[in-house]
């Protein structure tokens, strides 16, 4: 799993897009991540970490290549703004609606 | 594990399943355009939510939705018990 930068994961992330075209999928997963470097200490010991409450994980996966990144408060606005973009230029196999029987709505969603 | 079949639906159960327990749920987004659709599931575990589309209207839904909890998952929100830092 490789951990990036936001920036080259967002790069990395168009290239799986792009790879997947012909065949098979990508699977973005996200969760909140609270900062732990290292695994949850057994009972008794004490724990010695301090959660952090801003960051999230972001993973990507072709099913063969996985990426990751770790976006904070400070940069989610940036990222989440080039991250929506990407999704939105890159999922455009899908169905348009255009219901020709009914009444006639020209792209409704705008 | 239930598709639900409506987005209104699934949106609402999502935000709430994650408003009751943040550092359980994970959301995930699968993606394929050889077969032109798009999958999302919200999950903590133990409880699934999935959604799935072949529709290009709902790109615009789940991502604003993936866009929503990501920023709720950054934010520094002051809820009761897990996380005491003093």
């Amino acid at each position: 799993m490789v951990l990036l930068e936001n920036d080259s994961f967002l790069t990395e992330l168009t290239r799986l897009f792009q790879k997947c075209r012909t065949s098979g999928s990508v699977a973005i997963t996200l969760k909140k991540y609270d900062g732990r470097t290292k695994p949850v200490p057994k009972k008794g010991h004490p724990e010695s970490f301090e959660p952090a409450d801003n960051k999230c994980l972001i993973r990507a996966s072709d099913g063969k290549k996985k990426i990751s990144t770790v976006v904070s408060t400070k940069e989610v606005i940036k990222f989440q703004m080039a991250y929506s973009n990407l999704l939105r230029a890159h999922i455009d196999g899908l169905k348009k609606k255009d219901k020709k029987s009914k009444s006639k709505k020209t792209k409704a969603t705008q | 594990m239930p598709y639900y079949q409506t987005w209104e639906e699934f949106a609402r159960a999502a935000e709430k399943l994650y408003l009751a327990d943040p550092m359980k749920v994970r959301v995930v987004l699968k993606y394929r355009h050889c077969d032109g659709n798009l999958c999302i599931k919200v999950t903590d575990n133990a409880v699934c939510l999935q959604y799935k589309t072949d529709q290009a209207q709902d790109v615009k839904k789940i991502e604003k939705l993936h866009g929503k909890l990501m920023r709720l998952m950054v934010s520094k929100e002051t809820h009761s018990g897990s996380m005491e830092t003093d």
